[in-house]
C-alpha cells in the first residue's frame, strides 16, 4: 500500500497552499481530491476580510477575531504571516499579487456591472488598489459576441455612482464591443477559449491592436481599461505586459462567472509547484473510506475501478469545502454531513437553510455551517468542544470550517490562508515519524 | 421603478368599442379570444400579468386522458378524453405524447385497481392492461413492487405555447391580449357595464375599456373582478403544490391507480419531470407559501412511486391555485368542491346583463370551458356564429411543428443540426439561444426575464438562472440601449431584470433545497455575491452603498 | 437493440441518473482536450449532462415499437472519450459514459460505418493478418495503399497501425508449453502461485515481446502464468457504440474468466485499457452486471498494479539490474480511470539508473481507435502536440506508457520507440542476471 506523511482531500486554495507548505518543509504529500477544485471558479482577489467602512483588512480580521464563531478566533493572528508567505510564493511562481493587509480597499469591477471590494489582487487588478484621479475614465472593452461579458451593460451599469458605493471611482465609464479577431466564427466561446487565444502572440498583437484603437475612439484623458478576465492561462505575465504596453494605460480584469481564468492560473502554478516539491496530486479520487484506531487515522481508501486504492497516511488534512465545495452535504432530512470521516458539522436547521429574501446576503445561513476545531485546527463535536479533538492527526482547513458567513464577511481566502499555514505548522509540530519509513512511499519519486 | 415603454409596443386605443373584453390571460381567457373572435366577435384579453402566469403556468402539465376521475367523476372523466383527443388534433406542437399509465403500487386498493378498466370504460377512457416487467424495463426508478400497470393516452402539454397560439389565431382577426393590464373598475349604468377601468401597468396609464360583454376568465381570482363590478361570486381556491425534477426519470405520465390523492402523479414535461400535487385551500389566491413540510408529504407519497426519489434531483417547488368553485358559494375545503366548470350568467345572479364568469375547470378541458362561455356571451350578443375551435389547428407559435407532437429532442436536435456549439447559447441548461431571447425582447418588450422564460424556459434548468441570469441582463441591456441613450437608466433596467429573475428563481429552491441543488444555490450565491459583487448592486450587502 | 439487452439496462441505471449531480460548473469544459482542438466538439458539459436532459430517459432509448428512437445527437461522435471530464468533475458525473452512450444511441438502428466495424474488430484482423505477417506489413507500410485505405476507408493515411509480429503470442505460447485451457480442462497450480493472463489483441498479434516481458517477470516472482481463450475485450467496439458486438465478446471472456475468478486467480493484463475494460466497463457501458461479471471485474489487476501490491506486500523480487536511462512516461487516459495512482512510477524507482519523469500531459490524443479515423486523425494530433513536443525536447531516446494505442501513437509521432513499463522490469532483471551484481533480493 503506498503511503505519505500527509493526505490533503481537496485541491482547492487551503488544500493546495496546505500541501506545499508541507511540502516545503519536507513532508511528503498526497493531495486526493475528486474532482478539480473551487480554485477553477474564482476571480483573482484574495479575499481576507471585508466590513463597509473599514480602512484595512487588517482592522476587518481584528473585528472577525473577535467574534467567537468566526474561524479567525481562532486563525487571526496567522493572517499576517500566511499572507506574507503567500504573496512570495505566488511572486515566485510569476503570479505576484498587490496590496496588504494595512492598506486600504479598492473597488474591483466585474462582468456583472458591479463592484467588490478588493484589499489583495492579482497583478491584472492592482490599478483598483489606487484610487482614480479626477477627470480619470474607465472604459469596458470586449468582445462583442462572449456571451459573459457584454461591455454596454458593464459600463451602463457601473455609471451609476452608488454602484462603487463610497469607494474611489471613475469619473465616466464607457462601453465598447470589439470584434476581436476570429471570435465571430468560433461555435464555442468560453473564458478558456479566448485566454487560449491571448497566449498566442499573434493574435494577441492583432486583438490588442484593435481593442486600443477603440478605447482611442472613445475620447482622451487618462483613462484605464477593463477587460474580462482572459487574458491569458499560461502566458499570462507576458500578455498583461503587452496590454499594458500597447494602451499605454492601466489595464484590468473583471472576474467572469465561471470558469475563473485567474483562479485557474493560481491553480496550475501551485501544482506545479507542489509537484516540484514532489509532492503528488491525484485528481478523481473520491474517498472510499477512511480507517482510523483509537483516534488516530492510518490510512485513506480511494473509490478505484473494482477495488479501492489505499495509502497509509500519517496525517490526515480535509479541505474539502463546505456546502460549495461539496465537503459538507445538505441531506433532505435536514442532516449536514461532513463526507470524508462523517464528522460532527456545527450548522442551521433546515428549515434556516435558504431562508427569507434571496437578494439579501443573509438568506443563506447554511453557507456558515462547518466543522468546529480546536486550536490546532482538529475538529471537535460542536456540542462538546471541551471533550477535545475527535481525531489526533487530522486537520480542518478552508471552506471547511464552520462559522464564516463568508458572503457577508468576505474573509474565505483569508481563512484557506491562515488555516493551511496553521495546520502545516501544527503538523509539523507532531509530525509522526513511523510512515517516513515506508517503502512504497519512497518508491514515489 | 418601471420599465420605460418603447414607442413600437402597440398601445391600446381608448376609442375602440369592443364586441367583448375578456380580462383574465390563462388558457381558458386565450380560448376565450380565439373563439370569440373566430365568432366574428372582435374582443379585447386582458391579464394583470403576463399571459399565463396563474394557474395555468402553475399546474402540472398534464394533459388528462380522465383516468384520475374515471371513480369520482365520470362527466369529468368523459371530458377530459374528448377534449385530450381534441387538443392533440387542433395543438399538436404544444402536446408531447408520452402516454401515461395507471400502476398499481402495493399501498393501492385491490378493489380499486381491479374496477379501474371497467371504470374507464364506462367513460370511454382507452385504457389497456400492460404487461407490468415491460412498464418496469421501461422505467427501471420505478418501485418494482408495482402488481399492474394500465395504459392510458395521458399527455405532457406545454401551456404557453397553447396560449400563444390562440392568441396568435385571434390576433389574426383583429382580436388582442394585452399583458400588464389591469382591470381596477368598471362603470356601469343600471343593469350594464359600459366599461372597464384598465390600468397599464407598466405605465401608470388608466384606459376606460368600451365593450358590449364583460367575461370575466380571471379563475381563482374570478371573485375579485366580480366584486369590481358590484356582483358577488364566493370561489374555493385549492392551492396544489408541484416539485420539479431535473431530468426525467419516466418518459410517460405515471399515476397511482387509487382514488386520485396528493403526490401521486409523475409527468414528463420536456426536460423535467413534475411530481404532483397537494390540495390545500388558500383564503387568498395571491398569498400562500410552500413549507419544507408540504414538500416532504409529496416526496413521502412519490417515493410510492419511485423510491429513490429523494436521490433524484429535485430543482424547485411551485405552487399553483385551483379556480374550485363551490356553487354552494360558503367557502368550504376544496377538497369537496367539484372540479367542473361553471358558467355563470350574471344577469340572473346579481343583475348585471352584461357579464359572464367562468369559473371552475382544467387545462385539459380549456377549449370546452372557452366554448360553453363563448356560447353563453354570443347568444347575450345575439351572435347565431357556432364554435370552429375543435376543428380548426391552433397556429403553432413557433411555426415549425405543425401537425407533429413535441419532441423532447427537438431543440437539442435543431441547435446540433445548425453546428451546435454553445457560443451562441445563453442558457446552456434548456438550450435558449441568443437569437431566441432577442426575439422575444423584440416581440414583448418591455418584459421582464420570467416572461421571455415561459416563452422560452430561460433559466428553467439546473443552474436555476445562477448563470444566464447575467448574460439574458446583458441582452436586457442592449434591447433597452435602443429606447434610451441615458447609461443610468439602461443600468438601472439591466438591473432590475437581473434582480427580479434571480429572486424569483431562488425563492423556488429555498423549500427543496437539498444535496446537490442545495450545493449548486450555494455555490452560485458564492460566485453572485464574491466573485461579481451582486452586493454593490442590489443593494442589500455590505459593501454596496448606504444611501441606496 | 434488442429486448433482452433492454432488459439487463433497466436494472442498472447509474450513468444516466448521474448527469443529476452537475452542477454546471464548466470544470469538464476546461479539462476536455478534444474542446481544447476543436470546435465542432462543444464540450464534455453539452454532450454530456446538458444534451441528457433532452434525451429520453430510458436506459436505452426505444419506441413503444421497440424500434430505436432517432437521437438528437450530432456533435457527440467528436468526443474522444478520454475520460478526463469524469476524472475532472468534482460532482462524480460520468460524463465520457454518458457520451459513450449517447453515441451509442446514434448508431443505434443504423449500420455501422464499415470504417468503425473494421478498425473495431482487433482481434479478427490480428487472426487474419498474422499468418500473413510479412505481406500484411508490407501492406501497411505501403503508401499508396495506406491513401487507397483513407480513400476508401477513411483510416487516415498517416495513422499509426501496428506491424504483425507473425506467429501469435497464443501459438508460441502453446509451443513452449504453455498453460491454454479453460478450468476443468488442464492442469491447474495453486491459485497463490499462478495468474491468468489477459493478454489482449496487441500482446497477442503486435507486441509479443511484451507478453514476453510479462511473462518473465512474472515467472521471476514465483507465478505460473496461464492464458486461458480469449476473446478482444470489446473496448474498440464500445468506443465505437457497436454495443451488441462489443457485448457477446465481454460474455465469452466473462464465461471464461470468471471460472477462474471464482477458484481465487487473479487475471493480470499488460493492456491498461483492457484490464480497465473488464474492470469497469462491462458493467458501466455494457450493463452486464452479473455475479460472473462481477467476480471477473474484482479478479482484474493492471499488471503495474498487481506488481506494486507484490511490492507492498514484500513479495516482489527487487532484484533489478541497472538501467541508466531517462525515460519521459505518459500515464494513458485508461490508466486515470482505473484510479490506481501511477503505479509504473512507483516500479521504476525500485530500478537503478532509471530516471523516470512523468510528462503529466493530460491525453496522447489517440484514444484508441480515434486517431486513426480520417476525419479526427488531425485532432489526435492536435491533443498529444506538447506531449510530443516535450519528449523531443527531452531528448530522450525512448519512451513508456502502458497502454498499445499510445506507444504506437507516441513512438510514431516523436519517431522513437515507447514501451510498456513491464518491458523495463524484465530488462532489469536481465541485466541483474547478466551482470550478476544485483544487490536486492525479496524480501
Amino acid at each position: 500500500m503506498p503511503s505519505a506523511d500527509v493526505a490533503v482531500i481537496g485541491a482547492g486554495l487551503a488544500g493546495l497552499l496546505t500541501a506545499v507548505r508541507l511540502a516545503e518543509n519536507g513532508a511528503r504529500v498526497v493531495v486526493l481530491s475528486e474532482g478539480n477544485g473551487a480554485l477553477h471558479w474564482a476571480g483573482g482577489p484574495i479575499d481576507l476580510g471585508f466590513r463597509p467602512g473599514a480602512r484595512s483588512a487588517a482592522a476587518v480580521v481584528g473585528q472577525l477575531a473577535r467574534r467567537r464563531a468566526h474561524p479567525y478566533a481562532v486563525l487571526g493572528a496567522d493572517v499576517a504571516p500566511a499572507l506574507d508567505w503567500f504573496q512570495r510564493l505566488a511572486t515566485d511562481l510569476g503570479l505576484p499579487h498587490a496590496g496588504s493587509l494595512s492598506g486600504g480597499f479598492g473597488a474591483l469591477p466585474t462582468a456583472i456591472g458591479g463592484i467588490r471590494p478588493v484589499s489583495i489582487v492579482p497583478e491584472a487588478q492592482a490599478p483598483t488598489l489606487q484610487p482614480w484621479a479626477p477627470g480619470e475614465r474607465l472604459v469596458i472593452a470586449g468582445h462583442a459576441g462572449y456571451k459573459d461579458f457584454w461591455p454596454r451593460a458593464v459600463a451602463s451599469s457601473l455609471a451609476r455612482p452608488e454602484v462603487w458605493g463610497g469607494f474611489s471611482r471613475p469619473d465616466q465609464v464607457v462601453g465598447v464591443a470589439i470584434d476581436w479577431p476570429g471570435l465571430r466564427e468560433r461555435r464555442n466561446l468560453n473564458a478558456l477559449r479566448i485566454a487560449e487565444h491571448f497566449d498566442d502572440p499573434d493574435w494577441r498583437a492583432a486583438a490588442l491592436d484593435i481593442t486600443a484603437r477603440a478605447v482611442a475612439s472613445t475620447g482622451s484623458g487618462p483613462v484605464r481599461v477593463g477587460l474580462p478576465a482572459v487574458l491569458g492561462l499560461r502566458d499570462h505575465a507576458r500578455v498583461l505586459e503587452d496590454a499594458i504596453q500597447r494602451f499605454g494605460t492601466p489595464v484590468i480584469e473583471l472576474p467572469l462567472v465561471p470558469p475563473g481564468i485567474p483562479g485557474i492560473r493560481l491553480h496550475d502554478v501551485l501544482r506545479a509547484k507542489l509537484r516540484a516539491l514532489g509532492g503528488r496530486i491525484l485528481i478523481g479520487e473520491r474517498i472510499a473510506r477512511v480507517e482510523a484506531t483509537n483516534g488516530t487515522v492510518t490510512a485513506v481508501a480511494t473509490e478505484a475501478a473494482t477495488r479501492d486504492l489505499t495509502t497509509r497516511v500519517g496525517a490526515l488534512v480535509l479541505a474539502t469545502g463546505g456546502i460549495a465545495g461539496g465537503g459538507l452535504v445538505g441531506d433532505p432530512d435536514g442532516a449536514i454531513r461532513e463526507v470524508v470521516l462523517g464528522l460532527p458539522a456545527d450548522g442551521p436547521p433546515i428549515q434556516r437553510w435558504l431562508h427569507g429574501d434571496p437578494l439579501d446576503p443573509a438568506s443563506l445561513p447554511i453557507a456558515a455551517a462547518g466543522i468546529r476545531t480546536d486550536d490546532a485546527l482538529r475538529p471537535v463535536d460542536p456540542l462538546r468542544p471541551a471533550e477535545g479533538p475527535l481525531f489526533e492527526n487530522v486537520r480542518v482547513v478552508g471552506s471547511l470550517l464552520a462559522g464564516q458567513q463568508w458572503m457577508v464577511d468576505r474573509s474565505g481566502d483569508g481563512v484557506a490562508l491562515a488555516s493551511a499555514w496553521r495546520a502545516a505548522a501544527s503538523l509539523e509540530a507532531t509530525a509522526a515519524p513511523a510512515t517516513r519509513s515506508s517503502r512504497g512511499a519512497e518508491a514515489v519519486r | 421603478m418601471t420599465l420605460a415603454r418603447s414607442a413600437a409596443v402597440p398601445t391600446l386605443d381608448p376609442g375602440i368599442a369592443w364586441d367583448a373584453l375578456v380580462i383574465g390571460g390563462g388558457a381558458t381567457g386565450a380560448g376565450l379570444l380565439r373563439d370569440l373572435a373566430r365568432r366574428g366577435m372582435r374582443t379585447l384579453l386582458v391579464d394583470r400579468s403576463d399571459l399565463g402566469t396563474g394557474t395555468s403556468g402553475r399546474y402540472h402539465g398534464l394533459l388528462h386522458s380522465g383516468g384520475r376521475y374515471v371513480a369520482r367523476d365520470r362527466d369529468a372523466a368523459r371530458e377530459c378524453i374528448v377534449e385530450n383527443r381534441i387538443v392533440r388534433r387542433i395543438a399538436s406542437f404544444a402536446v408531447e405524447d408520452t402516454g401515461g399509465y395507471f400502476v398499481a403500487t402495493p399501498d393501492d386498493p385491490d378493489d380499486y385497481v381491479d374496477a379501474f378498466p371497467a371504470l374507464c370504460a364506462a367513460s370511454d377512457v382507452d385504457c389497456e392492461e400492460v404487461d407490468v416487467r415491460e412498464v418496469l424495463r421501461r422505467n427501471p426508478t420505478l418501485n418494482p413492487r408495482i402488481r399492474r400497470a394500465f395504459a392510458v393516452p395521458d399527455a405532457a402539454v406545454e401551456p404557453w405555447a397553447l396560449i400563444e397560439g390562440n392568441v396568435a389565431d385571434a390576433a389574426a382577426l383583429g382580436s388582442m391580449a394585452l399583458p400588464y393590464h389591469r382591470v381596477v373598475g368598471f362603470d356601469r349604468s343600471g343593469e350594464r357595464l359600459l366599461a372597464a377601468r384598465v390600468v397599464d401597468i407598466r405605465s401608470g396609464t388608466e384606459y376606460r375599456v368600451m365593450a358590449g360583454q364583460m367575461v370575466s376568465a380571471a379563475g381563482a381570482w374570478g371573485g375579485q373582478v366580480a366584486a369590481m363590478a358590484g356582483a358577488k361570486l364566493t370561489m374555493a381556491p385549492g392551492k396544489g403544490t408541484m416539485l420539479v425534477f431535473n431530468q426525467r426519470m419516466t418518459d410517460a405520465v405515471i399515476n397511482r391507480c387509487h382514488m386520485a390523492s396528493d403526490g401521486d402523479i409523475m409527468v414528463p414535461v420536456g426536460t423535467v419531470a413534475i411530481l404532483g400535487t397537494t390540495d390545500i385551500h388558500v383564503a387568498d389566491p395571491d398569498h400562500w407559501q410552500i413549507t419544507r413540510a408540504e414538500v416532504d408529504e409529496l416526496l413521502d407519497e412519490g417515493e410510492k412511486l419511485f423510491p429513490k426519489l429523494r436521490r433524484m434531483r429535485l430543482l424547485r417547488a411551485y405552487g399553483g391555485v385551483r379556480p374550485l368553485y363551490d356553487p354552494s358559494e360558503t367557502g368550504t375545503e376544496s377538497r369537496e368542491v367539484t372540479r367542473a366548470h361553471v358558467v355563470l350568467d350574471h344577469a340572473p345572479r346579481d343583475g348585471i346583463s352584461n357579464l359572464t364568469s367562468i369559473v371552475g375547470g382544467k387545462l385539459t378541458t380549456y377549449r370546452l370551458m372557452a366554448q360553453d362561455t363563448a356560447d353563453a356571451v354570443a347568444r347575450k350578443a345575439g351572435v347565431t356564429d357556432r364554435a370552429t375551435t375543435a376543428q380548426e389547428p391552433v397556429p403553432d407559435p413557433h411555426g415549425d411543428r405543425k401537425g407533429r407532437y413535441h419532441w423532447l429532442g427537438g431543440r437539442l436536435a435543431a441547435h446540433e443540426a445548425d453546428g451546435g456549439g454553445d457560443a451562441a447559447l445563453l442558457c446552456e441548461c434548456e438550450l435558449v439561444t441568443r437569437s431566441q431571447l432577442e426575439e422575444v425582447l423584440d416581440r414583448r418588450w418591455p418584459c421582464s426575464l420570467d416572461d421571455v422564460r415561459r416563452l422560452t424556459r430561460l433559466g428553467m434548468g439546473p443552474c436555476q438562472g445562477g448563470f444566464c441570469t447575467f448574460r439574458a441582463a446583458g441582452a436586457v441591456a442592449d434591447h433597452a440601449a435602443r429606447t434610451t441613450s441615458d447609461p443610468v437608466a439602461i443600468g438601472d433596467m439591466t438591473e432590475q431584470a437581473m434582480a427580479d429573475f434571480l429572486r424569483e428563481r431562488q425563492r423556488g429552491t429555498q423549500p427543496i433545497a437539498h444535496g446537490r441543488q442545495l450545493q449548486e444555490a450555494v455555490m452560485t450565491a458564492g460566485f453572485h455575491w464574491g466573485t461579481l459583487g451582486l452586493g454593490s448592486l442590489v443593494g442589500t450587502s455590505p459593501g454596496s452603498n448606504a444611501q441606496r | 437493440m434488442t429486448i433482452a439487452s433492454v432488459v439487463e439496462a433497466a436494472l442498472h441505471e447509474t450513468v444516466g441518473l448521474s448527469t443529476d449531480e452537475c452542477l454546471k460548473c464548466n470544470i469538464c469544459n476546461e479539462v476536455c482536450p478534444v474542446a481544447r482542438v476543436d470546435d465542432r466538439f462543444p464540450g464534455p458539459k453539452y454532450v454530456g449532462p446538458q444534451a441528457q436532459r433532452f434525451r429520453l430517459a430510458a436506459p436505452v432509448p426505444i419506441n413503444l415499437d421497440g424500434r430505436p428512437v432517432h437521437s438528437p445527437d450530432r456533435t457527440v461522435d467528436w468526443c474522444s472519450g478520454c475520460g478526463w471530464c469524469t476524472t475532472a468533475c468534482p460532482a462524480g458525473v460520468k460524463i465520457a459514459e454518458v457520451n459513450n452512450r449517447a453515441r451509442a444511441s446514434m448508431r443505434a438502428g443504423h449500420r455501422p460505418r464499415l470504417r468503425d466495424w473494421l478498425i473495431s474488430q482487433t482481434d479478427l484482423l490480428g487472426r487474419f493478418g498474422a499468418p500473413f505477417t510479412p505481406l500484411a506489413n508490407w501492406t501497411l507500410q505501403n503508401r499508396p495503399v495506406r491513401w487507397l485505405l483513407e480513400l476508401v476507408l477513411g483510416i487516415h493515411r498517416k495513422a499509426p497501425l501496428p506491424l504483425y509480429a507473425g506467429r501469435s503470442f497464443r501459438s508460441r505460447f502453446k509451443r513452449r508449453g504453455g498453460v491454454l485451457g479453460r478450468v476443468g480442462e488442464v492442469d491447474l497450480p495453486p491459485p497463490d502461485r499462478a495468474v491468468v493472463y489477459f493478454h489482449g489483441c496487441a500482446a497477442n498479434y503486435y507486441e509479443q515481446h511484451v507478453a514476453d516481458a510479462a511473462i518473465a517477470v512474472l515467472e521471476r516472482n514465483g507465478f505460473q502464468v496461464i492464458a486461458p481463450p480469449q476473446n478482444c475485450c470489446g473496448l474498440p467496439m464500445i468506443s465505437n457504440g457497436l454495443y451488441p458486438a462489443a457485448r457477446s465478446k465481454a460474455r465469452h471472456n466473462v464465461e471464461v474468466l470468471a471460472e477462474y475468478a471464482r477458484l481465487g486467480y487473479r487475471i493480470v493484463g499488460t493492456s491498461t485499457s483492457c484490464t480497465h475494460t473488464l474492470k469497469a466497463e462491462y458493467a458501466e457501458m455494457l450493463d452486464l452486471h452479473d455475479e460472473d461479471a462481477r467476480a471477473v471485474s474484482a479478479a482484474t489487476w493492471d499488471i503495474c498494479e498487481f506488481l506494486l501490491e507484490l511490492h507492498e506486500e514484500g513479495r516482489l523480487d527487487t532484484g533489478f539490474g541497472r538501467i541508466d536511462l531517462d525515460l519521459p512516461y505518459h500515464a494513458p487516459c485508461q490508466l486515470r480511470s482505473h484510479g490506481i495512482g501511477l503505479p509504473a512510477m512507483d516500479l521504476f524507482a525500485l530500478i537503478p539508473g532509471l530516471r523516470a519523469v512523468d510528462m503529466d500531459h493530460d491525453c496522447c490524443g489517440i484514444a484508441g481507435t480515434y486517431g486513426l479515423k480520417k476525419e479526427k486523425y488531425d485532432n489526435a494530433m492536435r491533443v498529444g502536440e506538447d506531449l510530443f513536443r516535450r519528449i523531443d525536447a527531452s531528448g530522450a531516446a525512448e519512451t513508456a506508457c502502458d497502454s498499445e494505442t499510445c506507444r504506437w501513437q507516441i513512438a510514431s509521432a516523436t519517431d522513437r520507440p515507447s514501451r510498456h513499463p513491464v518491458e523495463y522490469l524484465a530488462a532489469a532483471y536481465a541485466a541483474a542476471d547478466a551482470t550478476g551484481t544485483a544487490d536486492g533480493t525479496a524480501h
